[in-house]
This record gives C-alpha cells, sequence and structure tokens, in this order.
C-alpha cells in the first residue's frame, strides 16, 4: 500500500513539476514563437498566394475577433485596390490540425489561391501536401462560401493520392474559412477600405 | 555390390553439372555474344567503350574488394566480368564514362562483395547498380536523351516511353519483326531479342540457369499483358511486344535466373519467375516508370527466401525431440 | 572497473560511440542526415536532452520507485525534448522546421531512454553528466559524419558551399531514404575493418 501511494506521488509530482515548467516556457517564449512563425511559416505562405500584391502582406494585417477569438487578415493590394485578404483556418488532419492559408478576393468572395502553413501529417504521404499545387489550385477560382469536400464525399475535389485523410482536413480547413469569412464579410470590406496603395 | 550412387543421401536441393564457376560465367558470358555484337554494329565504336569500361572496371573493383578484404583474389572466376557485361549491356551506348565506373563500383561492391562474395548476395547485383544510378542520374539513362544523336533506319524513340506515353497507339510503327530484330532503341546488349533467346536457349538446354524462372517469368509478362490488351486494347500494348521490348527478355534470361538471389526449388521458382513478369507489366501499364524490369526483379529478389521455403514435405512423420 | 570521469566521457567518442557501437537511436540517423546542417543540430538537441536527463534521472534514482521507472523517465525525457523544442521554435526556426517531426521523436530515441536506464540510475550525478555528455557529443560526431558523406555526394555541397567544381553531378541516390541506409551500412563496415586491424 505505502509503495503504491509512493509511485502516485511520485508520478503527479513529476508529471506536474514538468507541466508546470513547460507551460511558464512556453508563456515566455509564446511571442518570439509567433513572431518567428510569422516570418518563417505565414510569411512565405502568404507570399505565395498573394504574388500579385504590390504591397507587403505580412506587415498590412489586421485582427478582428470571430466568436470570441482574435483571427489575424492579411490584405493583399492588387492593382492598386486592396481588394485581397488572406486568414488562416485549421481542419483535423491525420497528425493533429493542419492550417491551411486561404486567400479571398473581396470583390468576387472567390478563392485566389490557398496554402498550407502547419501540419504533422505523415512525412512522404500526407506531407506532400505542402508541395502539390496541382491540388491545391482546384480551390482557386472557387466561391469562397461553397461545398469542400472530396470525391470520395461526394464533393468535386480530387483527394491527392494515398492521402485522402489529409484532403479532407484540407477541405474541412477551407469549408471553415469560408465559414469565417461569411460570417465578418461585412467587417471585412470595412477594414480593407483603410489600407490604400 | 549395392549402387552406392543411390545410396547417397543429400540435402537441400543442387543444381550442379559438374562444371566450375568459372565455366558456368564464361557460358553464360557466351550467351550473351550475338546480342552484344549486334549491339556493338548497331552503336559503333561508343557502345564497345562502355561494354569494355564496364567489364574492365567491374574487374578492378573486385580486385580492390578482394585486397581490402583481404579474401583470395576472384576475378578469374568470372563473375565480375559477368556483372560488368551484364550492367554494360543494359546501358545506353552514350553512357558518360563516371556513370559507368560508379554503377560497377555499386554492383560489385555494394550489390555483391559487402555481403561476402559470390554466393551471398540477396539482389542481383546489376539490377541494384542498375536502380541505384536510375534514381540518381534518369538523364543518362534515359535512351531517347542519350541516343539522340543516332541515325537510325527505324524511329528513334524508345517504344517503351512511347507505349507509356501514347499507349498501344504510339508503337503502330514497330513490327514484332523490328523487335526481334533489334531494330529499336535501347540498352547496347538488350535490343536484339532474337540473340537474347537463341542465348536462353542454349543456357537453358546446358542447365546453366534454370528453365523454370526464365520460362515462368515470360509468362507472366504474356499472361498479364494479355490481360490488359484484352481489358482495353486501346491503351495497353499486345503481350509480343512486352516480351520484345526494354529489358524484358534480358531479365527474363540473364538477370532474374542470377544464382545466389532466385530460387531453388521447382513452384518457388515458377512463383518467382511468374511473380517477377506480373510485376513487369504492372509496373510498365500502371505504375510511372518507363520500364519495371529492374524493379520488378528486385522485387522478387526480396521475396526469394520466403518463398523458398515452399518444398517437398518429408515423408514420414517428423520427431520432434523436447 | 571503476572508471574515472574522463574515462566515462571518453569510452562515448569511439568504445561505445552511437550509433555505430551503441546500434540505436537509427530514426534519425536516418532521417535526418540529409544536410551536414541538420546532423549538428539533431546532435545537439539530443547531446542536451541526454546531458539533462541523466543529470536529472541520477538525482532522482533514489526517490523513484523501480517499478514506474520508466514512466518516470519518459516524463522526464519528454519535458527536456519539449524545451528543446520550443526553444529552437524561438531561436533557430528554420532548423525546427528541417527537423519537423523528429525533434519530438527524440522522446522515443533509444540512445537517451537506454543511458538513463543503463547508467544514470545506477550511477552519481558526476559520472551520469559524463556519460551523457560522452554519449550525446559522439552522436553529433556520427550524425556529421554520416550527413557530411549524404550531403557531399548527394549535392555536391557542405554547407552550402560547392565542393567538387561545376562539373560534379550529385549522386542523388545518397540523400534518398535507402541511401541512409547503405551509407550507414557502410560507415560501419569501414569502422570494423579500421577497430579489427
Amino acid at each position: 500500500m505505502r509503495e503504491m501511494v509512493k509511485m502516485v506521488i511520485v508520478l503527479v509530482v513529476l508529471s506536474s513539476l514538468s507541466g508546470g515548467l513547460l507551460a511558464g516556457l512556453k508563456n515566455k517564449y509564446q511571442e518570439r514563437i509567433d513572431n518567428q512563425i510569422l516570418t518563417f511559416v505565414k510569411g512565405p505562405a502568404i507570399h505565395s498566394i498573394l504574388k500579385d500584391a504590390s504591397n507587403d502582406p505580412v506587415a498590412d494585417r489586421f485582427s478582428l475577433s470571430i466568436n470570441d477569438a482574435e483571427k489575424v487578415f492579411f490584405v493583399g493590394i492588387i492593382d492598386g485596390v486592396p481588394r485581397a485578404v488572406a486568414f488562416e483556418a485549421f481542419g483535423g488532419g491525420y497528425g493533429g490540425d493542419l492550417g491551411v492559408m486561404v486567400a479571398v478576393d473581396v470583390q468576387t468572395d472567390e478563392i485566389i489561391n490557398i496554402s498550407v502553413t502547419t501540419h504533422n501529417e505523415t512525412p512522404g504521404i500526407g506531407s506532400a501536401v505542402e508541395t502539390d499545387t496541382d491540388f491545391k489550385n482546384q480551390f482557386a477560382g472557387k466561391k469562397a462560401v461553397g461545398d469542400f469536400k472530396v470525391k470520395n464525399d461526394g464533393g468535386e475535389i480530387t483527394a491527392m493520392s494515398g492521402a485522402t485523410v489529409t484532403s479532407k482536413a484540407v477541405c474541412s480547413a477551407v469549408q471553415r474559412a469560408g465559414d469565417m469569412y461569411q460570417q465578418v464579410k461585412s467587417q471585412i470590406k470595412d477594414q480593407v477600405k483603410n489600407f490604400t496603395g | 555390390m549395392p549402387d552406392r550412387k543411390k545410396l547417397t543421401v543429400s540435402y537441400a536441393p543442387f543444381w550442379h553439372d559438374g562444371s566450375s564457376i568459372s565455366t558456368k560465367q564464361y557460358h553464360i558470358i557466351a550467351a550473351t555474344m550475338l546480342a552484344v555484337i549486334a549491339g556493338l554494329l548497331r552503336y559503333g565504336a561508343p557502345a564497345l567503350g562502355v561494354l569494355s569500361l564496364s567489364v574492365g572496371s567491374a574487374m578492378v573493383w573486385e580486385y580492390l574488394m578482394n585486397l581490402a578484404t583481404r579474401r583470395p583474389v576472384s576475378i578469374a572466376d568470372g563473375n565480375a566480368a559477368l556483372i560488368g557485361l551484364l550492367f554494360g549491356m543494359l546501358l545506353p551506348a552514350v553512357t558518360p564514362w563516371w556513370v559507368v565506373i560508379v554503377g560497377t563500383l555499386v554492383a560489385v561492391v555494394i550489390g555483391k562483395q559487402i555481403y561476402g562474395g559470390i554466393g551471398g548476395n540477396p539482389f542481383n547485383p546489376v539490377a541494384v547498380a542498375y536502380a541505384i544510378l536510375m534514381i540518381s542520374w534518369p538523364i543518362y539513362l534515359d535512351f531517347n536523351a542519350a541516343l539522340v544523336n543516332y541515325s537510325f533506319d527505324f524511329p528513334a524513340a524508345y517504344p517503351l516511353v512511347l507505349m507509356n506515353a501514347y499507349g498501344a497507339g504510339g508503337i503502330e510503327a514497330f513490327s514484332l519483326t523490328d523487335f526481334l530484330m533489334g531494330r529499336q532503341t535501347g540498352g547496347i546488349g538488350a535490343t536484339f531479342g532474337l540473340g537474347l533467346i537463341v542465348g536462353g536457349i542454349y543456357l537453358m538446354a546446358r542447365g546453366f540457369i534454370r528453365w523454370e524462372i526464365a520460362v515462368s517469368f515470360l509468362a507472366g509478362i504474356f499472361v498479364s499483358a494479355l490481360c490488359f490488351n484484352l481489358y482495353d486494347p486501346e491503351a495497353f500494348a499486345s503481350p509480343g511486344v512486352h516480351l520484345l521490348t526494354g529489358f524484358s527478355l534480358i531479365g527474363a534470361f540473364f538477370l532474374a535466373t542470377e544464382d545466389s538471389s532466385s530460387p531453388v526449388n521447382f513452384i518457388p521458382m515458377l512463383i518467382y519467375g511468374a511473380l517477377g513478369g506480373v510485376l513487369t507489366v504492372l509496373i510498365r501499364n500502371q505504375g510511372a516508370h518507363v520500364d519495371g524490369v529492374i524493379y520488378a526483379i528486385l522485387i522478387i529478389n526480396l521475396i526469394n527466401p520466403i518463398i523458398d521455403k515452399i518444398r517437398p514435405k518429408a515423408t514420414g512423420r517428423v520427431m520432434y525431440h523436447a | 572497473m571503476a572508471k574515472t570521469i574522463g574515462q566515462e566521457f571518453v569510452k562515448g567518442l569511439w568504445e561505445e560511440i552511437p550509433p555505430f557501437r551503441l546500434v540505436l537511436g537509427l530514426c534519425p540517423t536516418l532521417a535526418v542526415t540529409k544536410s551536414v546542417e541538420n546532423g549538428i543540430g539533431m546532435g545537439l538537441a539530443t547531446t542536451f536532452v541526454l546531458v539533462c536527463a541523466n543529470i536529472l534521472v541520477s538525482l532522482l534514482s533514489g526517490v523513484i520507485p523501480s517499478k514506474i521507472r520508466i514512466a518516470c523517465f519518459i516524463i522526464i525525457i519528454a519535458t527536456f525534448v519539449t524545451v528543446v523544442e520550443l526553444m529552437m521554435q524561438a531561436y533557430a526556426y528554420q532548423l525546427f522546421q528541417n527537423l519537423g517531426i523528429f525533434i519530438p521523436l527524440i522522446v522515443v530515441n533509444c540512445i537517451v531512454l537506454g543511458r538513463s536506464e543503463a547508467f544514470a540510475s545506477k550511477n552519481k550525478v558526476v559520472p551520469s553528466f559524463a556519460d551523457g555528455l560522452g554519449i550525446g557529443i559522439g552522436f553529433t560526431i556520427s550524425l556529421t559524419v554520416i550527413s557530411a558523406v549524404r550531403e557531399s555526394l548527394g549535392t555536391g555541397k557542405i554547407m552550402g558551399n560547392q565542393l567538387f567544381g561545376s562539373s560534379f553531378e550529385p549522386f542523388s541516390f545518397m540523400v534518398e531514404a535507402p541511401g541512409a541506409f547503405i551509407c550507414l551500412g557502410l560507415l560501419l563496415c569501414v569502422m570494423n575493418m579500421v577497430s579489427s586491424k
């Protein structure tokens, strides 16, 4: 009995110490890490889908609160008009959340392009989503507010071979992005006007 | 006096016709000669260069490995020369010299000597080397790109590439006789179908290679290609074409039958060969690769130890000693 | 039997150098050694985890009940691995991107658990420290050597510097996955040949 109690105590103490240490560290470095992610992950993703923007979308950003969560929107100025916004949404992939950056044309409500920011998909199979442009280009030009499903589920997106779960995750992320866009469309349009070329 | 020979009991199946290792290697080399000479006539001096370099460098690597591992020098058994020769026969005639040398290095050192020399290799050394080179320098092993400066009296595109891109319609310009007589582009020693077949039949008749493997390999190609062809004659070429293009023949007679990487029992040999043939056609018709023979052979090499466990049951009861 | 601190340290550099002598931790060895930079980064991260885990395990060895020791070791190791991951995200984000999933996988690296179990839990702090540091540096050296061979042959470069001049055609097989196995095997073979003389 005493041994049992000791085991429980040791494990509990160890786990809580470890948890406390990590939580503290995470808090302390969160800001730095966010900055790093902005420059190394979101930055390239945004630049790759807003190729035509004449400004730096990473610098021109605003945030809105959607369902009590802060969401950052990056504005792209195309042909002198601030007409593109890019923002991130998540879908559940094979190895946790998969982040997708979606760029939407505010005037036509069409998706300009999408790009994957963070993922933990299986290397070599699901991770192909980073580079598979044929797959991602399927989203370009579609209405942002719509139904995004892979063909197996009755949709019109062709899944990447061998990576159906990952493909579905991308679809659900884009779907959520569309829902969010729908929700705050008017606010986005107001905000975007503040950015001029 | 009882017949002593009948009482000799032996383990494991044997394959021996009384000749030595080197006799066997030299007979196989002799059997390739028809195809090699046809290739030399077609491609001229560069092909001779590639073949000599390939054979020579394979023997040099063998010698160096013998020195490094302090084992008896074994280049005289002809196996290194055979590896070099077969490897050279798969290459385009204008392969750069360093590709040839690296290829024989991989074949002899990584394919064979690392495992303890002749008889120890789990994979066909030639297939290993060719696969590794295909991953590293696909451009030099691409027959269309390599042979661009030759002019032939027949279409100069590699038939398998045409088949891959345009389906059966892509190779209408060829007749089966063309393939048989070597009127197609390809490896130096892999295009002259008739020569390879004659060499193969000679080897099978003399017992230097197992007819079971070669025949079932070709049968595997034939049957599976026929299935594809019947399913959609537009998209998939006829079985005869599959048999006579690419590395099918050289694979069936000279690569798949390599001793230490192929089975020794009757039924396993049939399975081994047939599976290789089926895989070849699957990779060609369904996969992204142009020719499936090399990969198919590596895969059947891989399953060789497992399927070789299929063997006749011993009569009587087996006693287990506790 | 009793070795000096110096001997504990030095044994990790040749006598028990992982993964050549201590054939453990093959997953990172094979997966991340595509470039020298990744190899060194992985080696140093593992060294940090090894040293910290060894120290803590040897300190706590009197407290931890033997029945749940593996669970406790894993908590300790996982804590330090997460620390490394956070630090890398905060200060070396690109390395973090390159190593990706293989950072969290240090937790299941058998070298770390193996040293905790086989050495640190039975020895005092100072020898454990020396052991962890020695093995860690040995691992770093091995990864550097493997990745140097693979990167130089496979891409013709080391840390971005062209090695063999422009006529060199990279032997790209070496940076593919099967090349890792063959490279490791050949280096093991060379090492055995050298030490058997």
